[in-house]
């Protein structure tokens, strides 16, 4: 019997013949309950050389209720042009494509009659969407930092043409009990322009920049307990960061892209209260840090918010050198990779991370476990936009991280600001080491960590509630 | 002990979770199938009225010029519960003519896997033919069990998994990327967009009341 369902679905679907006799036609016999009888009560015509192929020229594209956004920039993201064939197809891709970007809460689409017969209107009407997400935020609190918080945007249409203008803060304030010490703040900017038009090449192109003032914990203990009364008096390195980063990059296939980037930095290091040789990796001083960095991406994911199928990778290869104007001479190698396949109707994502850092590496361009763990045990904190509120300054060469996740839907609705939301119940296993072969030592001592987490895709960005976040500032 | 921020945070999150219903979908039966079975040539042929479907609303979208899918699937059932013993499917494309002012719609089931055209003058009549389906063969009578049901399940403008694909090739191709960190990234939107009910996802589930067999063997 499977295989006479086969079969008809199959042939219903037009993609094979009959290989088993034709069943009688079943409406031969009641004549009149047949398909001409069905015809008849709208006078319907039946005859394949009878029904007209419409060839119809689309005379113009309207483009109805935008506000913001450029008629120009919208048309350049549609599938065909006027004085083109209408092709249905085309138009439902266009459709699609407009929604894809993000700028629009609805297109809808529809034909109408040009000035002259044979000729139509191909029409668009849209609603404009808030292009401005929050892509960050950030609360959090540490001991020696009892509230730090921060913020970060992104214009996903900006000037209606369709460029990413993107920005973020983290601020901390002074360390506790150093008043007169500079402010602990993390500023970001970025630039991204996602579809340069090049004659049979589509570029992509991005510039970002930084400004960081920081401080790393170096106490003898990482949890910093001689001076948990008083961390002002602990030993410590203050560094302040600033520089950018010039993108540039072209898409080989439909879901893959490879870019080359180029970065500079400005670094400056005090040492406060710490033995010479101790510390987070950095030179004191003043100091350039110059490096060139390959990417290579691909995502089958046939979904960014809650993929059921496909998957994510991302390989990096940082060359940090004095031949590209640095003090710093380091290479750096990354991998991460994020699979989904449905189990029991939900997924089961499979997260996995390996890197290296080789050479004389500043620390913040080393790996720090708590970034890969949904909680660390002890101190370490996951860090906001690269600031490190924790006493844990442990950064290390290498990294080996693998997870499962599984998410179950709550709810999907379009016309909700909350669009959609799933929880996600996740396990991890982190492990990081100073120096190759190197043993776990105290600062991360279980290098399981397991989350419940709330996602939520939202009218103003995507956020994540997460417990094992909740712990990590608990813990 | 948390900090007040964060279990504000957390207050506020547990109030949208509580607030969160299951988002439909085209899983329970929203009715009772009205269904007319007939014997013909030892096998059972049914007739199908979805009117409820095809409400005056419907026809709106049915007129915007351009191709619209509606996919009828008719399945019998066991009366105990279990796996379907027998699917019909039947594929109807609509496509208006400004121009004409006339329906264009193409048929394509078992009984005419290379489409069966028609040409409809007016969207009363395009109503009554999608709302009257005749003609679905649910198979010889012998094998049918002594009790079933029959379900209707009626999709309008569906994706398949092949046009998802090559949406989300031509998505990923034509759009580009963004900055990590973004909504979109490469071609793995295009599945939420389709899903979007304002996109496309229009399924109806009907069930008939139980038949017997011998119910439907001429007397």
């Amino acid at each position: 019997m499977l295989t006479t369902v086969s079969v008809l679905i199959a042939l219903a679907l037009g993609q094979a013949q009959p290989t088993t006799p034709e069943p009688p036609a079943p409406g031969a016999a009641p004549a009149a309950e047949g398909p001409a009888a069905n015809e008849e009560a709208g006078a319907a015509r039946e005859d394949a050389s009878h029904v007209p192929t419409r060839r119809y020229v689309i005379e113009r594209i309207d483009l109805r209720g935008l506000k913001r956004a450029r008629p120009e920039a919208v048309r350049r993201h549609l599938l065909f042009e006027e004085g083109e064939i209408l092709d249905p197809e085309r138009v439902l891709l266009s459709r699609l494509a407009l929604l894809q970007l993000g700028w629009f809460s609805r297109v809808e689409s529809h034909v109408e009659r040009g000035t002259e017969r044979g000729k139509v209107l191909v029409v668009f009407d849209v609603v404009e969407r808030n292009t401005l997400l929050v892509t960050d935020l950030v609360i959090g609190s540490t001991r020696p930092q009892p509230l730090y918080g921060g913020l970060g945007l992104s214009q996903q249409n900006f000037l209606g043409q369709g460029l990413g203008l993107s920005g973020g803060a983290v601020y901390g304030g002074p360390a506790e009990g150093r008043g007169g010490d500079p402010f602990r703040y993390s500023l970001r900017a970025g630039f991204f322009a996602p579809d340069l038009w090049v004659p049979h090449l589509r570029l992509v192109a991005g510039i970002s920049g930084i400004f960081l003032r920081g401080e790393e914990l170096t106490c003898p203990d990482v949890k910093c307990d001689q001076f948990s009364g008083n961390f002002g008096r602990a030993p410590r390195t203050r560094y302040q960061r600033a520089g950018g980063e010039i993108l540039l990059g072209v898409r080989p296939g439909p879901f893959e892209r490879l870019s080359a980037s180029y970065r500079y930095e400005r670094i400056h290091a005090v040492r406060v209260d710490l033995a010479p040789g101790i510390g987070p990796s950095i030179h004191e001083g003043w100091s350039n840090l110059g490096a060139l960095t390959g990417a290579y991406e691909i995502d089958t994911r046939d979904d960014f918010f809650y993929p059921t199928e496909g998957f994510h990778a991302l390989g990096q290869v940082t060359l940090a050198s004095r031949l590209v104007g640095g003090d710093y001479e380091f290479s750096r190698y990354l991998v991460q990779a994020d699979t989904a396949y449905s189990l029991f109707r939900f997924p089961l994502r499979f997260q996995g991370a390996v890197g290296a850092v080789q050479g004389d590496a500043p620390f913040f361009d080393r790996f720090y476990a708590a970034d890969y763990s949904y909680f660390a045990v002890g101190p370490a904190l996951g860090r906001a936009m690269e600031l490190n509120f924790s006493t844990d300054s442990r950064y290390d060469a290498f990294l080996a991280m693998g997870g499962l996740e599984y998410g179950f839907p709550l709810w999907s609705r379009a016309d909700s600001p909350f669009h959609r939301a799933f929880l996600a119940v996740g396990a991890r296993a982190v492990f990081s080491s100073a120096k190759l072969g190197g043993a776990r030592t105290d600062f991360s001592k279980l290098p399981i960590s397991a989350d419940v987490a709330l996602r939520l895709d939202t009218l103003i960005g995507t956020f994540n509630v997460s417990v094992g976040y909740l712990l990590d500032n608990a813990l | 002990m948390l900090p007040r921020a964060t279990r504000l945070l957390l207050g506020l999150v547990l109030g949208i979770a509580l607030d969160a219903r299951p988002a439909a979908a085209g899983g329970p039966p929203e009715g009772i199938l009205a269904i007319r079975l007939t014997p013909v040539k030892g096998r059972a042929v049914a007739a199908l009225d979805l009117a409820a479907v095809f409400g005056p609303s419907r026809f709106q979208e049915f007129g915007n010029g351009l191709t619209n899918v509606v996919e009828i699937y008719t399945s019998v059932l066991p009366a105990g519960g279990g796996s379907p013993l027998f699917i019909h499917g039947r594929i109807i494309e609509i496509l208006f003519d400004v121009w004409e002012e006339t329906y264009a719609v193409t048929v394509k089931d078992p009984e005419h896997p290379s489409g069966r055209r028609l040409v409809l003058p007016s969207s009363a009549s395009l109503r009554s033919f999608l709302s009257d389906q005749r003609d679905i063969d649910l198979g010889p009578l012998p094998a049918l069990p002594e009790d079933f049901l029959v379900e209707a399940r009626v999709e309008v403008n569906p994706i398949s998994k092949d046009q998802l694909q090559r949406t989300r090739e031509y998505i990923a191709a034509a759009a580009g990327s963004r900055p990590s960190g973004s909504r979109s990234v490469l071609g793995a939107v295009a599945s939420f967009l389709l899903r979007e009910p304002d996109a496309g996802s229009d399924v109806h589930v009907y069930r008939s009341p139980p038949f017997t067999r011998s119910g439907v063997l001429p007397r």
